[in-house]
């Protein structure tokens, strides 16, 4: 049973990243700030800018 | 005792492996099941991982978990973080895993199902994987550097620019060819094209939420997004059976490439959060789900495999593309056994994220052979179709006859039985108005998952509800390539032009943009448009140059790995990457070399052009297509042109190569390893 409760935890924490939550919460961690719709807007554009930079795999 | 178990265990598994893999190498005559593949693969996966790669881990990069990583030295909370491995695992595959490996092994399928699921299985193990792994571990023994950055200092500042000149190529072959994937599959298809226009305003919807109403709630905005995709499938099948509304999405091929045109322009120039990220978010998550949801309906439906392990087209003379089994099985199945592509995701977010040095192991070889396995997964769902019907879908006008009954004359002539009939009622099934001529790929591929997927949920009744979600997928995620592909050429460019003239380099100047993804945007959708107009279906020219390109590129890599080898004074294992990198050179040569100089107008793009010129001089080509002809011509000159610069471009960097290796080998020049310094690891376990 916990390893299936491992296992869950582990998918959801590979789709958090993937979704960028995990790194939203490095970056308010990290600027030792709250969460607020500036800060994510501020998130998204060192983010964004850094991730489509980079060509996508075929 | 343990140890022994451990022994026989792995003993096992080679065993069966290897009787699998004889199998279906020996099997001739009869069909066999799915599931044969299935073990083979996983086997020779599983053993590759473990002997094979743990030896490059443990004699040649010597991986160490002491020597802190660049996610632990560079720490800063963005880019650089120690991860779990298994998180790494997750985003490093969800990042190489493309339409590439779905689409290449459906077009190899021609050949029957064996020579490319044996390269899919043997090219993975002993070259994919191992290129995947070399180039993270080499990038991240250098701070996450990128494969350019890694060419330049490694080889040189000739083999640094040759790279970038070959990436910005390439992915102008490579957006042309996957954007013709998809206007082949909603060519005339108004339940396809309602369904792929409607996750345009869903994407836009989706980043408006996450801007405006729930900042950072990334998962719960894609549940939403997912659910309002899957009822576009059903407006679809709405839409495609109303009169009214059938014609509104109903289109011919030029006009989707032009609609696929203009929409990767606004998705360059557009703020990314608007649609790029949305969809890129959604894509990706659609993407896992469904090849998770293939792997579980190959496991649980077991199919039996329709297609010959061989069929008479090894002979070169494949409706689908034209030549020989070698060496176009190799290049058109390029994502699932090696991709020079995969390397630049190998050196770009995921050395930067890796926690301890032997996380590269499952991280850079694991990720490679499950991609590998969804190839295998796509040949399978490519070969349950019956051959007729397979051959019907993906081959051209050009080549089978521009009527119905011609074409099934024609399959029915090579000893794959089919009927006007059979197609028809295929065809009402999944709600089209016909599967004749749906070149490219994407629409065979749907057809054998919806088979995959209604034979274990929902049966015949959901067929075209699962084709359609299937086209959904694959279109979806090509799109998304499309246009994070087209932005990042605007970058690339960019940054050339801005040697040129100064502001044009400046990615916030607004006519820059324009100018930039104008030019990367004409430049594929230039492609696009021919492969469209060709009358052999256009992806018997373009599909190979796109395999050529990126065989080249994974070339590139391994010469980059080769380099690093050399330095770390482990010439004695330069074999490693030395038998791939000697094999993709001989077969990107042989391919390019054919696809310019064959006599065979199909295969050889000069010959074609000839043969046109010659028709033309003597006035047998009717004066409606004249204007046609001659650009049929340049077209033909042009691809042959494009193909001898890959050509060129890999012969600098390939030359360049060989004379470092032999300069620091005969002691004319010192082997000095550009690596970071050795900085002891402080990581402590639960932190990882």
């Amino acid at each position: 049973m916990s390893a299936l409760r491992n296992i869950a935890k582990t998918a959801l924490a590979i789709l958090r990243e993937i979704a960028d939550e995990n790194a939203y919460e490095r970056h308010l961690r990290a600027q030792n700030t709250k969460h607020s719709k500036d800060e994510w807007r501020r998130f998204c554009e060192l983010r964004f800018n850094a991730k489509y930079r980079r060509a996508k795999c075929c | 005792m343990k140890k022994l178990l451990g022994h026989l265990t792995w003993a096992a598994i080679a065993v069966l492996g290897a009787y699998f893999l004889g199998g279906i190498a020996l099997n001739r005559g009869e069909s066999i099941n799915s599931m044969w593949l299935v073990v083979a693969s996983v086997c020779l996966y599983l053993v590759g991982f473990r002997f094979y790669a743990k030896f490059i881990a443990a004699k040649v990069m010597a991986l160490n978990d002491e020597r802190a990583t660049p996610a632990e030295r560079l720490r800063d909370g963005h880019d650089f973080e120690p991860t779990n491995k298994w998180i790494v695992f997750g985003h490093h595959f969800a990042a190489i895993a493309g339409p590439g490996p779905l689409v290449g092994p459906t077009l190899a399928a021609q050949f029957g199902y064996l020579p490319g699921t044996l390269w899919i299985i043997i090219g993975a193990v002993l070259g994919g994987c191992v290129q995947d792994f070399i180039i993270l571990f080499c990038s991240m023994r250098r701070n996450g550097k990128s494969l350019g950055q890694m060419a330049r200092e490694e080889i040189g500042k000739v083999g640094g620019f040759t790279a970038l000149l070959t990436v910005l190529l390439i992915m102008i072959i490579l957006l042309a060819v996957v954007a013709l994937v998809v206007v082949n599959a909603l060519k005339d298809s108004p339940w396809g094209t309602f369904t792929i226009a409607a996750t345009m305003p869903i994407a836009v919807f989706m980043g408006l939420y996450l801007r405006y109403l729930r900042p950072g709630k990334v998962l719960e905005v894609s549940v939403i997004g997912f659910i309002l995709v899957v009822a576009s499938i059903f407006g679809g099948q709405w839409v495609s059976e109303s009169s009214t509304w059938s014609p509104w999405f109903t289109y011919g091929g030029i006009a989707l490439a032009w609609a696929v045109i203009f929409y990767g322009f606004l998705a360059s120039a557009l703020p990314v959060w608007l649609l790029l990220a949305p969809r890129d978010y959604l894509s990706t998550f659609v993407k896992l789900g469904v090849v998770l949801m293939l792997g579980v309906g190959i496991l649980f439906v077991r199919p039996e495999m329709k297609m010959p392990a061989f069929t008479q087209f090894v002979d070169g003379t494949g409706p689908i593309f034209a030549g020989k089994v070698f060496p176009f099985c190799f290049i058109t199945i390029a994502c699932g056994a090696i991709s020079g592509f995969h390397s630049l995701i190998s050196s770009g977010t995921t050395p930067k994220m890796i926690a301890k040095e032997w996380h590269a192991w499952p991280v850079g070889y694991g990720s490679m052979a499950l991609e590998s396995f969804v190839a295998v997964m796509a040949m399978i769902s490519a070969c349950v179709l019956d051959p007729g019907i397979y051959f019907a879908i993906n081959s051209p006008a050009g080549v089978v006859g521009a009527t119905a009954d011609k074409a099934v004359a024609m399959i029915s002539s090579w000893g794959y039985p089919v009927t006007v009939g059979a197609m028809r009622e295929l065809a009402a099934n999944v709600g089209e108005e016909t599967l004749f001529y749906r070149t490219g790929g994407a629409p065979s591929l749907a057809l054998g998952m919806a088979h995959i997927f209604a034979s274990s949920v929902g049966g015949k009744v959901i067929l075209g509800f699962w084709y359609h979600f299937a086209i959904m997928f694959e279109a979806l995620f090509i799109l998304t390539i499309i246009d994070a592909g087209t932005r990042v050429g605007r970058f690339m460019l960019q940054d050339l032009l801005g040697h040129v003239y100064k502001p044009l380099g400046r990615t916030g100047w607004m006519p820059g943009v324009i100018v930039a993804s104008a030019a990367i945007v004409l430049g594929w959708g230039y492609f696009l448009i021919q492969g469209v107009k060709d009358p052999l279906g256009g992806i018997n020219s373009l599909w190979p140059l796109f395999g050529i390109a990126n065989q080249l590129l994974a070339a590139i890599a391994m010469c980059v790995a080769t380099t690093i080898l050399v330095k770390m004074h482990r010439a004695k294992y330069m074999w490693i990457t030395c038998i791939p990198l000697t094999w993709l050179v001989v077969v990107c040569y042989s391919a390019a070399i054919e696809k310019i100089f064959s006599d065979v107008p199909r295969i050889g793009f000069l010959s074609q052009a000839n043969v046109l010129q010659a028709a033309l001089d003597a006035g047998r080509i009717p004066e409606a297509q004249l204007a046609a002809t001659q650009a049929q011509i340049f077209n033909n000159r042009l691809d042959a042109v494009v193909c001898a610069i890959f050509l060129v471009l890999v012969t600098t960097i390939l030359a360049d190569s060989v004379r470092l290796w032999y300069r620091i080998l005969t002691g004319g020049q010192p082997a000095r390893v550009v690596e970071a310094e050795f900085v002891l690891s402080r990581l402590r376990p639960e932190e990882v």
